[in-house]
């Protein structure tokens, strides 16, 4: 007897070309949105409010309504759709310059109002479809196509700590970093995406979930070197972990 | 519904008059962020949304008022927001995805003096701004300009029938002495028939493929084909929605055009100019897009000469002369911002220029 022990998810749509470059994180943090998406059975009822960045194609991925917003407007554009339509899951993929550069005080107000709406958003410590700038998230020392000589503090200041400052938000009822360098850690990922929804589904506020994700094509790294890096470079300034969980307390 | 002040006639500034119309039109959700001369329109839609247990949100900034909107609209919700002059310059980018994204979105820009900060006196200066966009790309913007707060609520309705008939971001252009003044208004049932939004709506994709609302067109192509629908879809506008005010243009030598505020008084301009036997008329555009144009060249065939009367440096001038296509002069009353032009100061320069 067979039994089946992967399948495509419903909510992941069966005849698409897939167009994330090959080995990068964005493909696996979609397919666990999917799948956490059918778990809770909210294939039918959500609406998600896509970004600008490589994460925009998920609406060529995923069989849910979807609506594009611009550039770090994803949260305001979600806000909308919640408020018009509460009965509905509302849930934001963004990256993180779209989310915590651009888009900040989007972000912010957010989690400050507690909208009851969940945010996934990819930290590859870089503008990944621009072709690989320094953004919000880029580490000291790190080195992009506008920081040639490394992000030093003099020039670019410090990065961002998204899932630490949503956490201070008291809007905010789930916020955690998570990774997908390793398949324990991908197992994690996807709890905590699932916690991000259920927040949402039981009324209690904003869930958030940050992920370290790997970019290979703008690191020019093979996708295991830049899981490696994601491990040595990356954790050691972007802990992993649950910053804030309101149905612990 | 719970109905306010319909039926009877009040004494109301021309900003709660648009307020109270957008209630009455059936929207059901307001996102804004304050800015003189139209912060009544957010501070009287804080309280009656709550009331009416509908959607309102103060936002943090415009660019998130307007994506709010956004948002809002692509459930099929009808929903607005307003602003005025600098602060409308912040959504330009969100109209111009709301364009591309055919949303239903109203809004409502209550115009001030400008550029930058400029200052909160009335001013038709943001008449480029509202219709040739300041947006990206190629697009309009449905516009309507109010003259009296009257036809603020009128108008208001409209905006919200139109913009839902089209998907097209439609705008109410006032300005600060019309959302500032008192007048008395009537309030009548919104007068327009409910449109279906059940065929492109995003709610949810229950028992159907899912639906998609996006402005990425990755090809070329793909961004040809929907920019000649687009268009298809504003010749239906200039075709069917163009509305203006004629008085006195029948044997008219001169012909005042002039919109919203500043055509209160170059109305009265033109009766005194009569009464001075002048053959002095008056074309007042309702629409600025879709603009008048093909009524104008009409007239262009036997009247003298167009005047237009405007509080700005002169911008709906330019569309008069296109309009009239070099037939016959085109001149300019103007006043850079302020109080429009008073009729005696009109009639003078009119003289002089005739
Ligand atoms: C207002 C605006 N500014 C700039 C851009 C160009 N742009 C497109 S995607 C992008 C960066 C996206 O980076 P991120 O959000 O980190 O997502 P990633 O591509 O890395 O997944 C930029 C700057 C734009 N589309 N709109
Ligand atoms: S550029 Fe980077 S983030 Fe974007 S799809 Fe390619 S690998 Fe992924």
């Amino acid at each position: 007897m067979t039994t089946q022990v992967f399948k495509i998810p419903d909510s992941f749509k069966k005849d698409v070309r897939y167009t994330f470059c090959p080995g990068c994180d964005h493909g696996v943090a979609v397919r666990l949105v999917a799948e956490v998406l059918d778990e809770l059975g909210l294939t039918q009822n959500t609406i998600c409010a896509a970004s600008i960045g490589c994460s925009v194609t998920i609406y060529d991925f995923l069989n849910i309504d979807t609506i594009e917003s611009p550039h770090g407007r994803a949260m305001a554009v979600a806000t909308g759709v919640k408020r018009a339509k509460p009965d509905k899951f509302v849930f934001t993929y963004q990256g993180d310059g779209d989310f915590a550069s651009i888009g900040l005080a989007e972000s912010m107000h957010a989690a400050l109002r507690g909208e009851k709406i969940s945010a996934i958003c990819i930290n590859n410590t870089t503008y990944g479809m621009t072709g690989g700038q320094l953004g919000p998230t880029t580490i000291l020392g790190q080195v992009t196509t506008t920081s040639p000589t490394g992000r030093n503090l003099e020039y670019y200041g410090y990065p961002i700590k998204i899932a630490e400052h949503i956490a201070l938000c008291d809007g905010t009822a789930f916020s955690a970093r998570v990774s997908l360098d390793t398949v324990a850690n991908i197992k994690k990922a996807k709890q905590a995406i699932k916690k991000a929804f259920e927040v949402q589904m039981k009324g209690l506020g904003l869930g958030f979930v940050e992920i370290l994700s790997s970019c290979p094509t703008n690191w020019k790294m093979s996708p295991d070197k830049a899981h490696q890096r994601v491990r040595e470079e990356m954790m050691p300034v972007f802990n992993l972990g649950i910053y804030k969980d309101v149905t612990q307390s | 519904m719970t109905q306010c002040l319909t039926g009877k006639k009040v004494l109301m500034k021309g900003n709660y008059a648009i307020a109270n119309a957008a209630v009455l039109a059936g929207c059901e959700c307001y996102f804004g962020y304050p800015i003189t001369p139209q912060s009544e329109i957010g501070e009287f839609m804080s309280g009656k949304m709550q009331e009416l247990g509908r959607a309102y949100v103060s936002a943090e900034s415009e660019l998130a008022a307007i994506n709010m909107t956004i948002g809002a609209c692509s459930t099929g919700a009808k929903a607005m927001t307003s602003s005025s002059s600098c602060a409308v310059s912040l959504m330009q980018e969100g109209l111009s995805y709301a364009t591309s994204d055919q949303l239903p979105v109203v809004l409502v820009s209550v115009m001030r003096g400008g550029p930058g900060l400029g200052n909160i006196y009335p001013s038709q200066g943001d008449y480029f701004q509202a219709t040739k966009g300041g947006g990206n790309g190629d697009y309009h913007l449905i516009v309507l300009a109010p003259s009296t707060v009257q036809e603020c609520a009128d108008l208001t309705y409209k905006a919200f029938y139109l913009a839902h008939k089209y998907k097209n971001p439609t705008v109410l252009l006032a300005d600060g002495m019309l959302g500032q003044m008192m007048e008395p208004v009537e309030f009548k049932k919104y007068p327009y028939p409910e449109i279906d939004n059940s065929k492109w709506a995003l709610d949810g994709a229950k028992g159907r493929t899912n639906r998609v609302i996006r402005s990425y067109a990755p090809l070329a192509s793909n961004q040809c084909v929907y920019l000649e629908e687009l268009y298809k879809k504003y010749k239906l506008i200039e075709e069917n929605e163009v509305e203006w005010e004629e008085i006195g243009t029948e044997d008219a030598d001169v012909v005042l055009v002039s919109f919203g505020s500043s055509a209160r008084n170059a109305k009265i301009a033109a009766k005194l100019l009569r009464e001075k036997g002048v053959k002095a008329g008056i074309l007042r555009p309702i629409t600025l897009y879709p603009f008048p144009a093909k009524r104008l060249s009409e007239l262009a065939l036997k009247v003298k000469k167009f005047i237009t009367v405007e509080v700005n440096m002169g911008q709906m001038v330019n569309d008069v002369r296109l309009a009239v296509n070099g037939k016959v002069p085109v001149e300019l009353i103007h006043k850079p911002v302020g109080i429009p032009p008073a009729p005696v100061e009109i009639v003078k320069q009119v003289e002089e220029l005739i």
